[in-house]
């Protein structure tokens, strides 16, 4: 395969169990992302669109159903395999960010390096040009706590992005962000996707998923909207 | 290091609660520590004393409290016949001791007249004169070795009193020589008597007929003396002509230091058993802490899984985090152990005894060491267990 697609799920659906009750949270999902996409993923509550972001971020595993990551099938790996599926392929931007409080950013950035085996120089140059990346290279030694929130999440995003992945994933990535910040977010995430990044994109707000190029609307564990976003994000719509 | 600088990081940041938690440990490990010492130098200080008894001989005497201890006594004949026919026994003299009230010029005290040969029966070094010789034994001659107890007693203003005559009773002796000051152990004894004479002279002069109290046989093989003390004890049964009823006892150094070895691994047991108890209750105390490190971190060991840490990666941050604190408390144990040890050792044994140890480094670190791998093995393995069976999507949920 030379040109493999960033994300294939042929009807992938999930179960859970909880004692004799079973509960479907999905139910044959079907999704291609080309590499380069932007995706927005939206729906309401309970709407399955938490436990599709779980499939796609190799984080849990479907019932049934075929899951190809970057080509490779990943449907039926162990945890330790899906731990390196994650570390090589997927990068991970959470609501809360999620850095670790004691470290500084370029450490906190250099976390997958550190998982990867990569000695502690390289580990500091690659962290030190993602930071740079994301526009905060002068910020590199100061601890979480020393900086915005606004910074906070563009250190998790350059640990996200800092290993190179197939895919970014974002759950909710502006939820703990004011409109402002959310806005300059966005334009970073629009950068990105400039610079030929792959993004999927977990979200409940409109106006941020306009800025994706392509909307998929989750109900009930199942698609029920696949849309190109038709006009260009307007950064004056929050 | 990461998971090193991680660690320690974590523990810094939580100075107090380290600090809590290790303190278990460091008490056990200080208690240890510091008894390992002052055992070490009792022990040093004890075979320091019983240095001063020869290696290659042994004593036999009649077991008291027996009824037949009239028939048990050896005759004076017996020894040298004894010398021929057992294997390994080079010399036997007899052993006794004759109270008298000794006196030079105007000082006079009592003392012990003890018999003697050459080899002398404790090594302690010469302060003046010589020992005595084999010329003394042949000729009885009547010379005497004074101790140090002795000679402080007899000649206060000091000088080498070699030639000059003393009075035992009403016999007359040539001091030939001073024994210098026995090293002063824990254990408070003195061997051989306050003053040495021949043991032919003591024969001569104290032993009434043929019998003897004991006797202390040399051997050429010191490192067969308990099958050579059996050997002798059956000789002089058949000699005796009396049967296994009849009991004698022996004294040598060996025997006695395993003795003394006896008691010092009684309290090493008893240190061992503290240092187990104090083990378990600082192990859970090191376990709970990082169990509630575990829970507090919840999200965190999420987001390092979500990143792409293996099981195995999460398992050993948390279990280095583990080793890292039982190592603080251990550590600062042993070093306040050995502090301590050092401390109550200079105060009590070196100015008791006059005798100092080097401090047991190499057992104190093996101590702590042993600590630091049990607790961190037994107690730290269940917490990293945990932390690394998190499943990342409830860990990442996890408020």
């Amino acid at each position: 395969m030379s040109n493999p697609r960033a994300i294939d799920l042929a009807q992938i659906s999930k179960t859970y169990k909880t004692g004799s009750l079973e509960v479907p949270a999905l139910q044959g999902v079907d999704l291609v992302v080309e590499r380069g996409e932007y995706v927005a993923i939206m729906g309401p509550s309970g709407s399955g669109k938490s436990t599709l972001m779980n499939i796609i971020g190799c984080l849990d595993r479907a019932t049934s159903g075929t899951y190809r990551l970057d080509g490779e099938d990943v449907s039926h790996l162990d945890d330790n395999a899906l731990a390196a599926i994650r570390l090589r392929k997927l990068g991970f931007v959470f609501q809360g960010f999620n850095l670790l409080g004691r470290t500084d950013a370029a450490n906190n950035v250099a976390l997958p390096l550190f998982y990867a085996g990569i000695n502690v120089r390289e580990r500091r140059r690659r962290a030190l040009a993602m930071l740079t990346e994301v526009g905060l290279a002068e910020r590199a030694h100061h601890k979480p706590s020393e900086l915005s929130g606004g910074q906070q999440q563009r250190v998790a995003i350059a640990r996200a992005l800092v290993n190179d992945p197939a895919v970014l994933l974002a759950d909710e990535p502006t939820g703990n962000l004011d409109t402002k910040t959310s806005a300059e977010l966005m334009r970073l995430f629009d950068d990105l996707h400039g610079g030929g990044r792959t993004i999927i994109m977990v979200t409940h707000d409109e106006n941020v998923a306009r800025y994706a190029r392509r909307i998929v609307r989750l109900l009930d564990g199942r698609i029920v909207a696949d849309q190109p976003v038709a006009t260009s994000p307007s950064f004056t719509s929050f | 290091m990461m998971y090193f600088e991680e660690a320690l990081r974590v523990l810094v940041a939580n100075k107090l609660r380290t600090f809590l938690t290790t303190i278990g440990l460091i008490i056990g490990v200080f208690a240890v520590i510091s008894i390992e010492v002052l055992g070490h130098s009792m022990a040093g200080s004890i075979s320091e004393t019983l240095g001063a008894l020869a290696d290659n001989s042994f004593v036999i005497f009649p077991g008291s409290f027996q009824g037949n201890f009239a028939r048990a006594a050896m005759r004076l004949s017996d020894l040298s016949n004894i010398v021929a026919t057992v294997p390994n026994v080079s010399t036997a003299v007899p052993l006794g001791g004759q109270r008298e009230l000794v006196r030079y010029g105007h000082n006079v005290g009592r003392f012990t007249l003890s018999s003697d040969s050459n080899p002398p029966f404790a090594n302690l070094p010469l302060a003046y004169g010589r020992y005595l010789s084999d010329d003394d034994i042949v000729d009885a001659s009547d010379v005497a070795i004074l101790s140090w107890r002795a000679y402080q007693r007899l000649f206060p203003g000091g000088g080498d009193p070699s030639g000059t005559s003393i009075y035992a009773g009403t016999h007359r002796y040539v001091v030939i020589g001073v024994l210098g000051q026995p090293r002063q152990g824990l254990l408070n004894v003195s061997f051989g008597g306050d003053i040495s004479i021949p043991w032919t002279t003591y024969v001569r002069e104290y032993v009434r007929g043929d019998r003897i109290f004991a006797a202390r046989f040399t051997v050429r093989d010191a490192s067969t003396i308990p099958e050579t003390e059996v050997g002798v004890i059956n000789r002089i049964r058949e000699l005796r002509k009396v049967g296994k009823d009849v009991r004698y006892q022996t004294f040598d150094k060996g025997a006695f230091t395993g003795s003394v070895n006896g008691v010092f691994s009684a309290v090493t047991i008893l240190v061992a058993l503290i240092g187990a108890v104090s083990l378990v209750v600082a192990g859970i105390g090191v376990m709970n802490i990082m169990l509630v490190s575990i829970t507090e971190r919840t999200r965190e060991i999420g987001t390092r899984k979500a990143i792409g840490a293996r099981r195995g990666q999460i398992l050993l941050q948390f279990f280095i985090e583990a080793a890292l604190l039982s190592s603080f408390g251990c550590f600062v144990g042993m070093a306040l152990g050995l502090i301590t040890g050092a401390a109550i050792n200079s105060i009590f044994i070196v100015k008791l005894t006059g005798y100092t140890a080097p401090p047991p480094y190499a057992q104190a670190l093996t101590i702590t060491l042993a600590f630091v791998a049990v607790v961190t093995l037994a107690f730290g393995s269940y917490p990293a267990y945990r932390a690394a069976s998190l499943d990342p999507i409830e860990a990442l949920r996890y408020e």
